[in-house]
């Protein structure tokens, strides 16, 4: 569950607290399979397939559990796909919860932050709320979607359906590693005004500085364009050592400023304590003249994680939820390196855009296939992606939108890719048509189709009865379901 | 069949080359021998990446325009749509969840259906709803008893 990192003997308490929290409020622990059972669960290619109980014809099977997909993607994988799914969804609401009690604590911190200088300081715990209303709007969209791919019967349909929400769960996953960091320097700046630090302009204007270096990743992270969020991910290891830096030099002189050596003491402590929050404790060198711990030590998979040194960084069971989301393609490696090296603190030895060691890569799914998988998705390249085409054709968005397609089901989300041939054949193009008597354009089809069905039903059909559809739609007219969002006429 | 290659290259050249590869001299001769088999995995057996399900559809419809066999056409398209979406046959209990089921493998059928026989099409799905066929049904062929006398030849 909250698989991040190793609790330390001050983090206990947070985590024991928070391990019972999720345990009686949402019941999600349980979609979480133990590790040991974990492993064996996993992704393997091609032979994932759980066994298909015989029921009805033979071509049934093959046609619900493997059709039209070039991943081999199976039954079995896409429901521990979607387990995972639901999974990181719960470690991430987790975080934001976490971070959201941080926030309400700050701001009533009257001998501290929201006291002297209120004024000055409290709009920085506002950004640190407002940031979190969008991750958590992100997480609500994520779990929408996800709660949609539980419905839909189509294994493919089920799959898209999380590879939309994917991208959701990365910018909340990010965001919330950023904004721990962020509640980490604000907690640095209340321990100091409540051990009577004085000098509050040389703060505020370093607040206002790392507010504007966060600022960027950010709205990146919140955007939902694609090559914006992977921009982010992959600055993201950098961008975090930055702050660490600055966050450290912060804690030096805030240190050296105060004369009393029991506040010394104190601070010192206290610099510890406020840095549980985010994982930037594990790239502070620490205050005083010992010797950084983590510098030049690499990474490595070990059976409980991923460890550097003796220190876990994240868990085997976290390891194998990613690992099976990106083996889904549900969401990138990219971004779960990122999470990784930030979360292993190793943004001071990796000045470059480090990659992370071999075999955490592909113990975090990695693999040729995976590489291939996305080759279409250009938008990391920076090049401009080819246009989107609407699946449920745009003319009648009003339609959809009655039955429930807005927000993150908006018919936008459900655009696909098609080289110019394929495109021109299903739009009535092109010299494959045998028939004459048939049009098969698939815009009027597919609203003949749901039309048609919507009057035999007796009322509207629901998204998910749409998507059904559509999807048995999309398998005959040769249309892979990997949606992209549409992005201008 | 999931990738773009269904589209490129001579489509019906292509088509009728598997076909005749695995043994038949037309197209409804191939999907004969598989009554009921919905469109895409008749795709799917002729070419994994490279055939269409509509492609499928498209040439059984050209083939039944050549010899006036349009309506048995229309029953055999009806066949294959309606074991996708109603594999278990009609319903014992038509609930809303049920219902849906029956109205999506009727609306693409009207969909998938040509022109010329869609307002029959449409008739045939209004009549089967008002009067419902026994628990079960599930035609295995465009000359099941009850299709024939839903939707009964009319070429000569």
């Amino acid at each position: 569950m909250t698989g991040w990192r190793e609790p330390t003997r001050l983090e206990v308490t947070t985590l024991g607290l928070l391990l019972v929290l999720a345990l009686s409020s949402t019941g999600c622990a349980s979609l979480t399979p133990p590790p040991g059972r974990g492993m064996k669960l996993h992704y393997s290619h091609g032979e994932a397939a759980a066994p298909l109980e015989p029921v009805g014809p033979q071509w049934l099977h093959h046609g619900q559990g493997l059709r039209g997909s070039t991943e081999g993607t199976a039954r079995g994988s896409t429901l521990a796909a979607h387990l995972a799914f639901r999974g990181a969804l719960s470690d991430v609401a987790g975080t934001t919860r976490r971070l959201s009690g941080e926030l309400s604590k700050l701001e009533k911190s009257h001998w501290g932050i929201a006291g002297k200088g209120a004024g000055l300081f409290l709009p920085h715990v506002g950004y640190g709320q407002s940031q979190l209303r969008w991750m958590e709007a992100e997480l609500a969209a994520a779990t929408r979607l996800a709660d949609a791919a539980s419905e839909v019967e189509d294994e493919d349909m089920r799959l898209a359906l999380l590879r939309l929400a994917g991208p959701r769960l990365e910018a909340a996953m990010l965001g919330s590693l950023v904004l721990a960091a962020w509640v980490d320097v604000l907690h640095l700046l209340d321990v100091a005004f409540k051990h009577g630090y004085n000098s509050l302009e040389t703060l505020f204007v370093e607040m206002d500085r790392w507010q504007k270096m966060l600022e960027p990743a950010m709205t990146a992270l919140a955007s939902q364009e694609p090559g914006q969020l992977k921009a982010a991910a992959q600055d993201m290891p950098l961008l975090m050592g930055h702050l660490s830096g600055e966050f450290n030099a912060t804690a030096q002189r805030l240190h050296s400023g105060l004369r009393n050596i029991q506040k010394v003491m104190a601070l010192a402590q206290l610099v510890e304590m406020v840095t549980m929050v985010s994982a930037m404790k594990f790239s502070l060198p620490r205050l005083g003249p010992s010797a950084p711990a983590t510098l030049g030590m690499g990474m490595m998979m070990g059976g409980d994680g991923v460890m550097m040194g003796t220190r876990i960084v994240v868990s085997a069971e976290w390891v194998e939820m990613m690992r099976r989301l990106v083996r889904a393609g549900v969401i990138s490696l990219p971004a779960v390196s990122a999470a990784v090296r930030i979360q292993a603190g190793q943004v001071l030895m990796a000045e470059a855009h480090d990659e992370l060691p071999h075999g955490v890569r592909e113990a975090l799914g990695d693999g040729p296939e995976v590489r291939g998988m996305r080759v279409t998705d250009r938008a990391g390249a920076g090049m401009a992606e080819p246009p989107g085409h609407h699946v449920l054709p745009k003319e009648f968005r009003e339609w959809f939108e009655k039955r429930g397609f807005t927000g993150e089901m908006s018919i936008d989300h459900f655009c696909v890719r098609l080289e110019q041939a394929h495109h021109q054949a299903i739009h009535g193009g092109g010299n494959w048509k045998l028939g004459r008597t048939w049009p098969g354009e698939w815009n009027r089809m597919i609203m003949e189709t749901l039309r048609k069905a919507e009057a035999r039903a007796g009322r509207m059909l629901t998204p998910t009865e749409v998507l059904g559809t559509v999807a048995k739609r999309m398998t005959d007219y040769g249309i892979q379901m990997d949606f992209i969002r549409w992005r201008g006429p | 069949m999931s990738s773009g290659r269904a589209w490129q290259g001579n489509v019906k050249a292509r088509l009728y080359e598997r076909v005749r590869e695995r043994g038949y001299d037309s197209l409804t001769a191939f999907a004969d021998a598989r009554p009921a088999v919905p469109l895409h995995l008749l795709a799917e057996e002729l070419g994994k990446d490279d055939v269409a399900g509509v492609q499928v559809l498209s040439g059984l419809l050209a083939e039944a325009e050549r010899r006036k066999q349009v309506t048995r056409f229309v029953r055999d398209v009806f066949t294959r749509l309606w074991s996708q979406s109603v594999p278990d046959g009609w319903p014992t209990v038509l609930d809303d969840a049920n219902r849906f089921k029956v109205a999506e493998a009727l609306g693409s059928w009207i969909a998938y259906t040509p022109e010329t026989h869609k307002e029959r099409a449409d008739r045939v799905s209004d009549s089967l709803l008002a009067t419902p066929p026994p628990p079960g049904w599930r035609p295995l062929g465009p000359d099941d008893t009850l299709l024939l006398t839903l939707l009964p030849d009319e070429e000569a």
